[in-house]
């Protein structure tokens, strides 16, 4: 498979991401566009390690899982606690940081 | 032309993937987005399969599909109501930004993919039979990996900690 | 010899500092003994000096006290000076002085803030003191500008009163301006000579080139003009009668305004070396004396009267450097010390006796109600005039000798006419003042208590034998001896062989009697007195105000600088400097504000940043 095609196809799996982070205003679905993101740096990551012969890369998505299974975990419980705290799921409300 | 020796099948899976991925952040509704990510998760297994790493794709399903997707599903049935709400306010942050900020991106990647000198077709290794099998990639995953790995392990267990932490109800 | 010198000098700074301190809390009687006895011990220190001198003591001359200042190419010594001349005027300073303390006592017995005036009197007589005992140009820079402040202090004495404080602050600044040209001497002279010590000067004077020579003694005189009062920096003096009145007999009368006229003497060879400079001395002297003199004739204040006569006398001691006679300076300088201070006590007993009126339109008849200050003052007036043998008449005579013997011939007519006029605007003030009816508060008037009498009979005495000090029978003349270092012109040496009746004396003096004569009769006259320039005629008026130099002065100097000085406070500094200040707290602010908008909050906008960052690190490590 050419490289070329892998990349345009990741990157513009990536770029959704980014603008699904952008433009969704529920925090779910905002975390959800992360997971896309991770997703796309996942194929990469196989592709090359299959270009060149090195399992190295395939370790790497795993442990890139499992990370992402465990904030996957604690974001959802952020966004449930928020959710207890200001009755809202919308990012734009998370705004008590400011300074 | 550098896409030659692209089979159907990976262009059929390519297609698939970006169309679903559209699909997650264009759908309505939150349950629609988190099923086009399902078909995401499914056509990257897909495509794992086709640069033979079987163990990755067994991995993504079991792990992706099977436990996060299902997760996120679960909060997203649990918010549906929620949802619905957020039309009510009016968006806090200007549009036009972020609207620069994505074109911005985009132009850098369309232009970093220009600008690569891209290396020759490779073809696929042969002199690996055991390549992306579960079995090598067990031996390096408890023989040269092995820290990473109880690492891994206990990040979990962090994580289960933290959530339980979390999640409580004020008592 | 130089202990008691040490402690003269140093007596009256304690006596500044002492009363200082306690000023708050000590009585009358206390600030009265320190403030007088300061002064007195000094006298008596200088008094013990000159009687050892007499016995044939040598004179120790010159003594540095210590390195004042030592780096590398400057080397400033605080050396005192002892020579003749400067035991003269200490004598002077603090013998005068003293007497005029003790009339302080008098004068100021209803004043609260005697500690204060008792404190800067003697901070006065230090200032003077280290002024007349300085070696080194620098030390007699100190006490120069010590006695500008001493005297700004004393004017504005009363300072609540708006005038006093004008008056205070006009003497200060034009005095200013005298002591920037004696500054600018100083450094040229340091730059020249490469030392200031007085001495070394004098003697290297011939070395210098005479066009900077010429420069250095025309700072200097400049800086005497301005101290001493001389034409185009005059207009202080008479405003500085604001003051209580001893302040302006001592200071204003006997001597500060006499310490341009010791520069110039104690500079004379340097002087001598300039014939340039030492003719405009000349010619601004008699200048001054001639035009002094007649603005005194139209005052209608007494103080003013006299003050302007400082100004005439003090023009004549300027015209005798010019003419070369140094000594005939000092000694006109010693005999009008004397002089001006009984004319000025007497006239404050008046003064204090009608409680603080100065104007002789006011007073009158006062010759039957305080017949011993009549006495004295009109003692004063006679001696003033010229006539023989009072003391002004042996210097003031000597002055015109010498002018008319240098072929100063303008300056000498103009002398002559000036000591006419002397005599003239004396004689109508003692008539304005003493003879005639009684004005309505004039009616009141008691003679002064003894305290305030005795100094002044004190200077009457020494009024009336000060003279004789030039005398000579058969010995040298014992001033001349005593100040044997001054060149004598060759009139002044010819006095060594007597005293001589010339013509000129003869025509001097009958002028004046027959002037005085004249004035008398007009101003007893009852019903032409006050219409005779008390109040006035067109031609009155001018000459009362100085021929308008006062306003002159006003609308060349005063207004533009006041105007500068209203522009600046009231149009720049609101509303550009504050206006700039407050822009940039402005500026800041908003700027702040633009910033606060970066921490929005919002998640998506972080997000938007955090893509932006990325973008460009992709750019650069990329591309």
């Amino acid at each position: 498979m050419p490289l070329l095609y892998i990349m345009v196809i990741s990157l513009s799996m990536f770029t959704i991401g980014i603008i699904g982070a952008l433009v969704k205003r529920n925090a779910l679905l905002f975390f959800l566009s992360i997971e896309l993101m991770l997703n796309a740096a996942n194929l990469l990551f196989v592709y090359f390690a299959q270009s060149w012969g090195n399992q190295i890369g395939l370790l790497w998505v795993f442990f890139v899982l499992v990370i992402a299974a465990a904030e996957v975990a604690i974001g959802l419980a952020l966004i449930i606690n928020l959710f207890r705290q200001k009755q809202v799921v919308d990012v734009d409300q998370y705004n008590d940081l400011r300074g | 032309m550098a896409l030659a020796g692209v089979s159907f099948i990976q262009w059929l899976l390519g297609a698939m993937l970006i169309f679903s991925s559209l699909g997650v952040i264009l759908a309505k509704k939150p349950m629609h987005s988190g099923l086009f990510f399902l078909l995401v998760l499914l056509t990257l297994a897909g495509f794992y399969l086709e640069l033979s790493a079987q163990f990755i794709a067994a991995v993504q399903l079991l792990i992706y599909a099977g436990a996060i997707l299902v997760i996120f599903v679960f909060v997203i049935v649990l918010f549906q109501d929620a949802h619905a709400q957020i039309i009510k306010y009016a968006s806090r942050c200007k549009p036009l930004w972020l609207a620069l900020a994505a074109f911005a991106l985009t132009l850098t990647l369309v232009a970093v993919v220009f600008s690569l000198t891209l290396p020759p077709t490779v073809a696929l290794h042969t002199d690996k039979p055991n390549f992306g099998t579960v079995q090598s990639l067990g031996i390096d995953l408890y023989s040269q990996f092995f820290f990473p790995f109880e690492v891994a392990s206990l990040v979990i267990l962090l994580a289960i900690v933290g959530v339980i932490y979390f999640a409580k109800k004020e008592s | 010899m130089l202990n008691l010198v040490y402690a003269a000098l140093g007596l009256p700074l304690v006596g500044f500092l002492l009363l200082m301190t306690i000023s708050s809390f000590c009585t009358r009687k206390q600030s009265y003994i320190i403030g007088c006895g300061a002064i007195l011990s000094a006298f008596a220190c200088f008094g013990i000096v000159l009687v050892r001198h007499i016995l044939g003591e040598p004179l120790v001359v010159e003594y540095a006290l210590f390195e004042w200042v030592h780096l590398q190419k400057i080397n400033v010594a605080f050396t005192i000076h002892f020579d003749a001349l400067a035991l003269l005027m200490s004598l002077i300073v603090t013998g005068v002085g003293f007497l005029i303390h003790v009339y302080s006592i008098g004068y100021m017995e209803e004043e609260e803030d005697h500690a204060r005036y008792f404190a800067c009197m003697n901070f006065f007589i230090f200032a003077m003191l280290l002024l007349v005992l300085a070696g080194d140009l620098i030390v007699l820079f100190m006490g120069w500008e010590g006695v500008g402040l001493a005297s700004y202090l004393l004017i504005g004495f009363w300072y609540t009163r708006l005038p006093a404080a004008y008056a205070a602050k006009k003497a200060f600044i034009i005095n200013r301006i005298g002591d920037f040209g004696l500054l600018l001497g100083i450094v040229l002279t340091f730059y020249y000579f490469g030392t200031t010590h007085i001495a070394t000067i004098l003697q290297k004077g011939g070395a210098i080139s005479v066009d900077i020579l010429t420069i250095i003694t025309g700072l200097y005189f400049i800086g005497a003009i301005g101290k001493s009062a001389q034409l185009p920096l005059f207009t202080w003096l008479p405003d500085a009668m604001e003051g209580p009145t001893p302040v302006s007999a001592l200071i204003h009368a006997a001597t500060m305004v006499t310490a341009g006229v010791y520069l110039i003497v104690r500079m004379y060879s340097l002087f001598m070396l300039t014939p340039l400079v030492l003719q405009v001395v000349g010619i601004v002297g008699g200048i001054t004396a001639l035009f002094a003199a007649i603005c005194a004739t139209a005052q209608v204040d007494l103080k003013r009267v006299l003050a302007y006569s400082t100004i005439s006398q003090l023009g004549f001691m300027f015209l005798a450097c010019g003419a070369g006679a140094f000594y005939a300076a000092i000694f006109h300088l010693t005999t009008h010390a004397f002089i001006k201070a009984l004319l000025f006590l007497t006239a404050g007993n008046v003064v204090h006796m009608l409680h603080g009126n100065t104007l002789m339109s006011k007073m009158g008849g006062l010759s039957k109600r305080m017949p011993k200050t009549n006495y004295l003052f009109f003692l004063g007036v006679l001696s003033l005039s010229g006539l023989p043998p009072l003391a002004a008449f042996f210097s003031k005579d000597l002055i015109l000798e010498q002018v008319h013997a240098a072929d100063l011939n303008w300056l000498f007519y103009a002398a002559f006419v000036a000591s006419v006029l002397t005599a003239i605007y004396c004689m109508r003030a003692y008539c304005l003042v003493f003879t005639g009816r009684a004005s309505e508060s004039a009616l009141s008037a008691k003679e002064a208590p003894l305290v305030m009498l005795i100094p002044a009979l004190v200077l009457a005495l020494l009024d009336i034998f000060g003279g004789f000090l030039e005398y000579n029978y058969k010995h040298a003349i014992l001033l001349q001896q005593f100040l044997d270092f001054i060149i004598l012109t060759p009139v002044e040496a010819e006095l060594q062989n007597g005293l001589k009746w010339t013509d000129t004396q003869s025509v001097v003096v009958a002028s004046v009697i027959a002037s005085m004569l004249i004035v008398a009769w007009i101003y007893t006259r009852p019903y032409k007195r006050f219409a005779k320039g008390v109040n006035s005629a067109k031609f009155s008026e001018i000459v009362q105000k100085a021929f308008f130099i006062n306003e002159f002065y006003y609308f060349i100097f005063v207004r533009p600088l006041k105007a500068c000085a209203k522009f600046v406070s009231g149009i720049l500094e609101p509303q550009v400097f504050t206006y700039m200040l407050q822009w940039i707290g402005t500026f800041t602010q908003k700027f702040a504000i633009v910033l606060q908008s970066l921490q929005s909050g919002q998640t998506r906008s972080y997000v938007a940043w955090i893509v932006l960052g990325a973008t460009f690190l992709i750019c650069f490590l990329v591309l």
